[in-house]
């Protein structure tokens, strides 16, 4: 007898909540149109072919991939070698992120010669609703925090986005050689052309496997992002 | 000093105080020092024998009767009975005790260090079982007796001292996977000498719990051990005793790597291995109250491996190493009175390792290093129902800082039935000799590491050689590596409330400081790094041992024994717990939805099972001298590995299921003529074929085995 109560509450309160958002739906102010997530599948990132067998270093090309978040394409391949192709699209305002490895750089700074800019939060993709106002920098800005040494913390490469384990986006396990993309870590940034986004890796390898799969070929980006183009930080999807 | 040097010095110590000891001494009577008690005896937590019962730190006591009756051949199945003692994998079958890895765990043959540990473990499966009076297990730090490596705790395996009397044995083993045994043993004392020789064959065609990968799970093998231990009253106050080892394997193994065509290339995999020791003692009574203990010891470790290419027998890889251990100590015991015992000693280590890995880079020359170290312990009873007992040593190394190692134990006997137990100590493990002198470059990864003392050296040739992008940290202002370290509480105690009932439990709590972790320390122009050793993790470990042992009361010419076991662990990094209190650590389900994680979701470091139990049943049937024996044990899921990026196990196929094994003997011995027996024995391991073949590749299937044992 005593959960009859209750549960006659929660009915009212329920039907109360589905009107009220009925009504919300059918109201005659317009709505922004919704944000939707956008997905990248295994983009490559300078993929090795082997390794030399002097020196034991990673055989490619040592090229990064260009990638246009608004278009939602790759600009320019690792794999493009021909010099003058490169050069005309790097130095290009087209692109907003490369990656080469687990390097990731943005077109702005040290890396190219748009304005783009970025920061990695400890927040999950989905809880992120808005872009921060302030926090960003361009490569080559910043210092990461690459070594933590008994003599004090040595700057690694500067990056938006620090490179090397833990420092960054990702997580490595020597363990197992998995090179993971941390949960929880978010890059905003803002794009070549000014517009804010933010973007999560969801796997390093090809063909995005589950379980993480590290005999799987590497260097194959896959990860998800929602841009606003209206240049506002707001990130809120439907 | 040289290895020669020592052993003259103390060859000529011994022969000399040999010589002043044969001259009779008026009043030279009784050992005051030993007296006769049927307790059982241990003498690894205080370096002296004392009663089990009244050692005031968690120790345990493994029989060789119990071990036979096990039907136990090697130390790693006699250990796992044990609670709170777990397996643990890694380049070999390791031990975990209170949740540390295998490396913090000294391992010792009557006393003195057994060497040969490949990334840490010591190889359980490399120790017989034969020729064994008992196992004695100290939990807890005991580096304030032992040194190094006694963090965890200590497993003690004391030889049997050769009988009176003649005695030959032999005995056959055979059983799954091609495993056999065989031991020959003989012996002969009078009462004044006796000498005890055995030879040991042990064998396997291994085991394959992947079928469908090219390559054992777990090698065949071959392995010899021939030990001799000597016992002799040299003069009236001067006992001499030498024991010596020497053992070696042989393996057989495969594997297959995936070729630049994406077509198997298969290998062979053949490991070599020769280890032995030597070891001469001699006690002296000085005066009655006055016991002089001098100790040499000698170790050698020498392994091989190649591997080649099995199409074209071309090397594919090939690894030497050579380790030597060197050490002289002595000990002296003063019994003041019945309430004062004073132990104190100083002894003198010498090391010397050999090995692709470890040659200098420049001079192609080995390290070399010595050790001092001297320790005190007082034994301080000042009443009938207590006993404090205070020990500490001071180790000082060549390559690492010096340091002090301090234990304060307590034991309360308020009644005749009740024994409370507390101790607080320090324990520390010396930097591995990887961390203190690696010079490793991996060919294939492209990547360099070296130890503390060839980081300065490395460095400048690679840079000399324009190998070098960019260099983090200038070696040169380094500080020297420190020994790992601990600071360790033991609180418990054993209770009888009634007779054939027995109640142990201890807690414990470790806190561990300096662990040794690699970092990047330069930039290499291939992309790569270079790595240094750094004290830098913290952990801690804390939990509660559990065993409760009942002797039901079932009748005259039965016997019946039950012991349960439990212990609960909790092993942590504390950066983990720092990041998990920030809320900065997450996972990510299937779906792609982040979760943060907290403190309470934190399941430990990996291979740490936080519930483990054991169960031992023993039924004797006295008139026709049968035994039967049941033995399981249980751990819960642990943490295997990471997968999704945050560094610690959360997601369900990060975990090894949890699994029970069970194992069964059935023994009966018949007596021959005059003093011969047999013993015939039936048993079966892992009765219900539990394997975890991705995880746990020490885990065959189902197991039987017969055996005979013959005695004279």
């Amino acid at each position: 007898m005593l959960c009859r109560i209750p549960m006659r509450i929660l009915f009212v309160v329920l039907m109360g909540s589905l009107l009220l958002a009925a009504c919300d739906t059918t109201g005659p102010e317009p709505e922004p149109e919704p944000l939707n997530v956008r997905l990248a599948a295994d983009i490559e990132a300078d993929p090795t072919s082997g390794r030399d067998p002097e020196t034991g270093a990673p055989i490619s090309n040592n090229l990064f991939t260009l990638y246009d978040l608004e278009a939602g394409e790759v600009v320019l391949s690792s794999s493009e070698t021909d010099a003058a192709v490169r050069q005309q699209d790097s130095v290009s305002t087209v692109w907003d992120i490369g990656f080469r490895g687990t390097t990731i750089i943005f077109n702005g700074g040290t890396s190219g010669p748009g304005d783009a800019v970025a920061q990695l939060l400890a927040v999950p993709f989905a809880d992120v609703t808005e872009a921060p106002a302030d926090g960003y920098v361009a490569d080559g800005e910043n210092t990461c925090p690459a070594v933590q040494t008994p003599a004090g913390p040595v700057p690694g490469p500067p990056y938006a986005i620090c490179t090397g384990s833990d420092n960054g986006w990702y997580n490595y396990n020597p363990q197992n050689n998995l090179v993971a993309p941390i949960p929880g870590r978010t890059i905003v940034l803002r794009s070549a052309s000014g517009n804010y986004a933010k973007l999560r890796i969801l796997s390093y390898y090809k063909g995005n496997p589950d379980p993480p799969d590290p005999t799987a070929p590497s260097r194959y980006y896959t990860f998800e992002y929602v841009l606003q183009p209206d240049g506002s930080r707001d990130l809120t999807t439907e | 000093m040289t290895y020669r040097a020592i052993c003259v010095i103390w060859l000529g110590a011994v022969l000399g105080v040999g010589r002043v000891a044969a001259q009779p001494t008026p009043g030279g009577g009784a050992d005051t020092l030993r007296s006769v008690v049927l307790r059982p005896i241990v003498v690894t937590a205080t370096r002296a024998e004392k009663a089990l019962e009244d050692v005031a730190v968690p120790t345990t006591v493994l029989s060789a009767e119990a071990m036979r009756r096990q039907g136990a051949t090697r130390l790693s199945e006699v250990l796992v009975t044990v609670p709170g003692l777990l397996l643990f994998d890694d380049h070999g079958t390791g031990l975990q005790v209170q949740g540390f890895a295998p490396e913090y765990t000294l391992i010792l043959l009557d006393g003195e260090p057994v060497i040969g540990r490949t990334a840490g473990t010591l190889d359980l499966d490399r120790l017989m079982v034969q020729g064994l009076e008992r196992v004695e297990i100290v939990r807890g730090p005991s580096s304030s007796l032992y040194g190094s490596e006694a963090l965890a705790g200590v497993v003690n395996l004391i030889t049997a001292l050769p009988d009176q009397g003649e005695q030959l044995s032999a005995t056959l083993r055979a059983g799954s996977f091609g495993t056999s045994e065989a031991t020959l043993s003989a012996g002969v004392g009078r009462e004044r000498a006796g000498l005890r020789l055995l030879l040991n064959r042990y064998a396997s065609d291994g085991y394959d719990l992947t079928p469908a990968s090219f390559g054992p799970t777990a090698p065949a093998f071959t392995d010899w051990t021939a030990d001799a231990r000597l016992r002799w009253d040299a003069a009236e106050r001067l006992e001499v005793r030498l024991g010596g080892r020497i053992s070696r394997q042989d393996q057989q193994g495969g594997f297959a790597l995936t070729g630049p065509d994406g077509a198997a290339v298969r290998y062979d995999d053949r490991g070599h291995r020769v280890d032995w020791s030597l070891h001469p003692e001699a006690m002296l009574r000085l005066a009655d109250r006055f016991r002089l203990t001098t100790t040499l010891y000698g170790a050698g470790y020498r392994t091989r491996v190649r591997q080649r290419r099995q199409q074209d027998d071309a090397l594919y890889y090939a690894d030497d190493f050579d380790q030597r251990y060197l050490k002289a100590e002595a000990q002296l015991d003063a019994l003041w009175s019945a309430r004062h015992l004073t132990s104190v000693g100083a002894g003198l280590v010498q090391e010397r390792l050999g090995g692709d890995r470890y040659a200098g880079e420049a001079d192609r020359a080995f390290p070399e290093a010595r050790q001092r170290y001297a320790f005190l312990q007082h034994a301080w009873l000042p009443g009938a129902s207590v006993e404090l007992n205070a020990s500490a040593r001071y180790d000082a190394h060549d390559d690492y800082a010096a340091r002090l190692t301090p234990r304060l134990a307590l034991l309360l006997k308020p009644a005749e039935a009740l024994r409370l137990r507390a101790s607080i100590g320090s324990g520390f493990k010396a930097p591995a000799f990887r961390q203190l002198y690696l010079a490793f470059t991996n060919a294939a990864a492209g990547y360099s590491v070296f130890g503390s003392t060839r980081l300065a050296e490395g460095i400048a040739r690679l840079q000399a050689d324009g190998q070098l992008d960019q260099v983090l940290l200038d070696p040169a202002g380094l500080d020297p590596l420190r020994a790992e370290s601990s600071v360790a509480v033991n609180v418990g105690g054993t209770v009888q409330p009634g007779p054939g009932l027995a109640v142990t439990v201890n807690g414990f709590y470790n806190d561990v400081h300096d662990l040794i972790e690699t970092q990047p320390v330069a930039r290499k122009t291939n992309g790569q790094f270079v790595y240094g050793y750094f004290n830098l993790a913290r952990i801690y470990t804390r939990g509660v041992e559990a065993e409760v042992r009942l002797h039901p009361p079932v009748g005259p010419g039965h016997r019946a024994e039950v012991a349960l076991g439990y212990q609960f662990l909790q092993a942590r990094d504390r950066e983990v717990v720092r990041a998990l209190e920030r809320g900065t650590v997450y996972g990510r389900d299937p779906g792609g939805r982040e979760y943060r994680l907290g403190v309470a979701d934190y399941t430990g470091l990996f291979g740490r099972s936080p519930h483990a139990a054991t169960l031992q049943v023993r039924y004797d049937h006295l008139p026709s001298d049968l035994t039967a024996s049941l033995r399981g044990r249980w751990r819960s899921r642990y943490g295997y590995s990471d997968l999704d990026g945050n560094g610690l196990a959360n997601r369900p196929d990060e975990f090894v299921p949890a699994y029970a094994v069970f194992d069964a003997t059935l023994t009966r011995a018949f007596p021959l003529a005059r003093r011969a027996e047999a013993e015939v024995q039936l048993g079966v391991d892992n009765l219900f074929d539990v394997t975890r073949p991705a995880y746990v590749p020490s885990l065959p299937g189902r197991r039987w085995y017969a055996a005979l044992r013959l005695s004279l």
